[in-house]
């Protein structure tokens, strides 16, 4: 039997039929259970939203509570909300506004531009036209802002959420939701105290300048800008510092809070 | 009867797939953090490991022996992408956690050996076993090491709580390199070494045997 | 009388004996008080008055400079940051000792009430670190049946002696927990082992409990007090931050600086290196390479330069005398069981260390300092670096006969 099954015929046709057999398999599975994936991806991140903008709650329903959040697409380098045309540009870059995948549009050369080193202190090489952020409405006024911020620090890219107040210089709420720095050192932004510690905190000082700071060491109880660094993680906090300086400055939502701020959108 | 319950049984101490065969390692140190995702990793193990073994028996008398490796490889691939799907689709946190690892199944040297070197003998049902007997194999040592791994490394079983941790005002303090893989190797070594103090037939032949270079000649 | 006592109790002992599974006890003290009664008898056999038990006592007794310099040092250090109010005195049972020791003036102009701080802070270290490591080393030798090994003398030491001051005395049961049974007696015991046990304890604690090791507070045992290491300056601002903080370089020289326990003095350092150099115990040709390679590779980068890195500017003499460069180089790195054994792998063993510490300082972030990971690094090679050069002498002599 072994020196049929060796026989040309009967090789072509176990292989044909074996792929066949499996890839009807794989297609069907891969297929059949997208709908759900999509679903989980989805939900995963306006989690992560919901916990930056202080508005999870464990058991409740995703969905349910993401209503009172309306995602916006915001031109970084005019700073204001992305109009129809540029939504029309992402369409044609292969995106979809409707679930803009920021990361991916970073990649694009249509939708991004190649920041020189002096202004890339997070270290993200490419930033993207246009960021999605997330608005809280209560009872039609502006309650909280979530923007999305990310950033190299020790190992690794940081992924997170900034959620800003109305005023949108005090901070909400601060967190990462995907990151590979050191457990136990640069993990430690993961850990509820230390983002206890930025709620509250002030982007920018009395006469406009940017001040908030991740320093080496203690900051002094109540300063209004400064947060207390990472024990033994000097290059993690180091990154965060930037990469949050980064996001709310001048190259990227700076222009949109200050447009924001003075009621001209 | 009897022997499909050495198929079960055997790989799970006397023929460990991970202790004595020294298979499929590079996910145990991998997965290994948090033994919520030990346990989903185990159980996409245990079912690939049992239906690759099933496909490749029912079909193992009409296999070409040129392309039997390639056979073999199909079928374990396409019930790991298969496995990663449900996965993605009904269980996305862990999936997310494990990201490439279910992935590297296909790889686990644990599925393609047990293919090759048992199925391709025996029948579907005990082949059925055996692939389950060797998944829970491999599964007792990475439970093993996980629960080492995520009970000192983090203070948490299935994250609950057991040991109060410093930060939050209980006593424990966390060990910072069982959350790094190479802890994992330490864990399996001393694994291993408590298995072969028991079971002293899998201890290997020394190589070679150094000699006393000195006698004890009685006088001071 | 003491021999006829120890002869008297022998049989006991022995094989058949009552106490037969303590033998390695009192084989212990045994060949501690008197030579062995083992001897040599086969092959060819150099004879020299220095057996494995006198070469121990000896590089133990070479690190006393550093190790009493090292207890000033942590009363120095403490005492300063005290007078200057940038911490507070930890008010445990240490303190107690010290002040029954008559050390409570705190006054760093005192030699004796430094000594007497740094001895609260280093004794027990050095006590846990005997004990539970002695446990291990007695246990395995029972079970085992072999001979307590003298060597854990100098691994129990330098373990010690590599460790902060501020290190909680659990850590260091833990540590050389891992050291002894992870690094050695699961290889077979000393002489089988391929990494130094003090460095595989000490690497265990690095990354097991990296807060207690590393950072800037915990050098110096007071609270609430921190000051960046000189090495940590450096890779901030290189030389010039250094010397801004304060640290000239003969200070750092002396070792007056903050770090482990008995890693800061580079000339009481030097000063026991050099009676372990003089006598053969420590190998001049691993400490010959890793100087050069160092050297080599300090300069190397001196030469390549950088704008955004300042540590690539620092000199070779400074890196001589941060960190645990010297105090590796000297007791660690000559290690006679995990570095390479022949002459010529000696000398590439020590150029690897020497290469991979200026390396891991100034190209890795991560790692302030490097020389533990350097010479673990050089500790796996070393079964490889001498496995060449013996190919490599084999290769050349079958060419010398075969023309």
């Amino acid at each position: 039997m072994s020196a049929n099954n060796d026989s040309i015929q009967k090789t072509l046709l176990v292989a044909v039929l074996l792929c066949l057999v499996c890839s009807i398999i794989v297609a069907g599975a891969a297929v059949s259970l997208k709908p759900l994936q999509i679903a989980n991806k989805e939900e995963d991140k306006r989690r992560n939203i919901l916990v930056a903008a202080g508005l999870w709650q464990p058991g409740a329903n995703t969905a349910e509570l993401f209503e009172q959040i309306s995602p916006r697409l915001v031109n970084l380098a005019e700073g204001r909300f992305a109009n129809d045309d540029e939504l029309a540009q992402i369409r044609a870059a292969g995106l979809n506004p409707e679930a803009y995948d920021q990361i991916k549009a970073a990649k694009l050369p249509a939708l991004s531009q190649r920041l020189d080193s002096s202004t890339d202190i997070a270290s993200i090489r490419r930033l993207e036209h246009f960021a999605e952020v997330f608005m809280v409405y209560e009872d039609d006024v502006l309650k909280t802002i979530v923007m999305p911020v990310h950033g190299y620090g020790l190992w690794s890219t940081l992924y997170g959420f900034i959620a800003l107040e109305n005023d949108l210089n005090t901070v909400a709420g601060f967190g990462f939701y995907a990151h590979a720095e050191t457990p136990g050192l640069g993990g430690e932004v993961d850990n509820p105290n230390w983002k206890e510690k930025w709620i509250g905190k002030r982007l920018n000082n009395d006469s406009g300048e940017l001040a908030i700071e991740v320093i080496k060491g203690e900051a002094p109880r109540d300063d209004a800008h400064r947060i207390d660094g990472l024990s033994g993680a000097t290059l993690t906090a180091r990154g965060v510092n930037n990469l949050v300086r980064f996001w709310v400055g001048d190259n990227a939502f700076g222009p949109f809070l200050a447009n924001l701020k003075h009621g001209e959108i | 009867m009897s022997a499909i319950k050495t198929a079960l049984t055997d790989p799970l101490f006397n023929k460990n797939p991970i202790a004595l065969q020294i298979l499929g390692i590079c996910s145990a140190l991998a997965v290994t953090t948090s033994l919520q995702v030990t346990l989903v990793m185990c159980i996409a193990v245990i079912a690939v490991v049992a239906f690759s073994n099933v496909g490749v028996s029912i079909i193992r008398n009409h296999i070409p022996n040129n392309i039997r490796i390639i056979v073999q490889m199909i079928i374990i691939a396409s019930l790991v992408i298969v496995v990663d799907q449900i996965l993605k689709a009904y269980a996305y946190e862990t999936s997310k956690q494990l990201s490439v690892f279910v992935g590297l199944i296909i790889t686990n040297c644990i599925v393609m050996g047990r293919a090759e070197a048992y199925a391709m003998k025996n029948g579907p049902v005990p082949s059925f076993f055996d692939g389950i007997g060797n998944g829970l194999g491999y599964s007792i040592v990475l439970i093993v090491v996980a629960s080492i791994r995520e009970l000192f490394g983090a203070g948490k079983l299935l994250g609950y709580e057991i040991l109060p941790l410093v930060q939050d005002g209980g006593w424990y303090q966390t060990n910072g390199m069982l959350l790094l893989p190479p802890s994992a190797f330490f864990i399996i070594g001393l694994f291993i070494w408590a298995l072969r103090s028991w079971k002293t037939d899998q201890v290997e032949a020394a190589d070679f045997k150094i000699q006393p270079n000195t006698v004890n000649s009685g006088g001071h | 009388m003491l021999r006829a006592l120890l002869d008297k109790l022998a049989p006991s002992f022995e094989k058949g004996g009552k106490y037969q599974k303590m033998y390695p006890l009192y084989e212990a003290v045994d060949t501690g008080l008197y030579s062995p009664p083992s001897v040599t008898n086969n092959t060819a056999h150099v004879r020299d008055g220095i057996d494995l038990k006198r070469i121990m006592i000896t590089v133990w007794m070479c690190t006393f400079p550093a190790m009493f310099f090292g207890m000033y040092n942590i009363g120095l250090q403490a005492n300063l940051a005290l007078e200057a109010g940038t911490g507070t005195a930890i008010e445990d049972w240490r303190m107690v000792l010290i002040h029954l020791l008559g050390g409570s003036a705190h006054n760093a102009a005192s030699i004796w009430d430094n000594i007497v701080f740094g001895a609260a802070y280093f004794l027990p270290v050095y006590a846990v670190t005997f004990i539970v490591g002695g446990f291990w080393e007695v246990l395995f030798a029972t079970v085992r049946k072999h001979e307590v090994n003298e060597g854990f003398f100098v691994t129990s030491v330098l373990f010690a002696l590599i460790l902060p001051a501020s290190i909680p005395l659990w850590q260091v049961a833990l540590g050389i927990t891992f050291g002894v049974v992870i690094g050695k007696e699961i290889f077979g015991g000393t002489g089988k082992n391929f990494l130094n046990p003090a460095l595989t304890g000490r690497a265990f604690l690095f990354f097991a409990y990296p807060a207690e090791i590393s950072g800037d507070s915990v050098w110096t045992a007071v609270d609430g007090f921190s000051g960046a290491t000189a090495l940590s300056n450096a890779y901030e601002g290189g030389v010039a931050q250094i010397e801004a903080s304060g640290i000239s370089w003969m200070d750092a020289f002396l070792g007056t600086i903050q770090g482990s326990m008995g890693e800061t003095s580079t000339l009481a350092i030097l000063l026991g290196g050099a009676v372990l150099l003089v006598m053969g115990i420590a190998s001049w040709r691993i400490v010959l390479g890793v100087f050069l390679g160092m050297v080599a590779t300090s300069l190397l980068f001196n030469g390549i330069g950088s704008d955004t890195n300042p540590l690539f500017a620092l000199p070779w003499y400074w890196h001589l005398v941060l960190g645990g460069f010297a105090f590796g180089m000297i007791f660690m790195a000559t290690d006679p069981v995990s570095a390479s054994m022949t002459n010529t792998g000696k000398f590439i063993f020590g150029a690897l260390i020497g290469l991979m510490v200026v390396m891991i300082r100034v190209v890795n972030p991560a790692f302030p300092e490097g020389m533990m990971l350097a010479i673990l690094f050089a500790n796996l090679f070393s079964p490889l670096i001498d496995h060449f050069v013996v190919q490599a002498n084999i290769k050349r002599r079958i060419a010398r006969v075969s023309q």
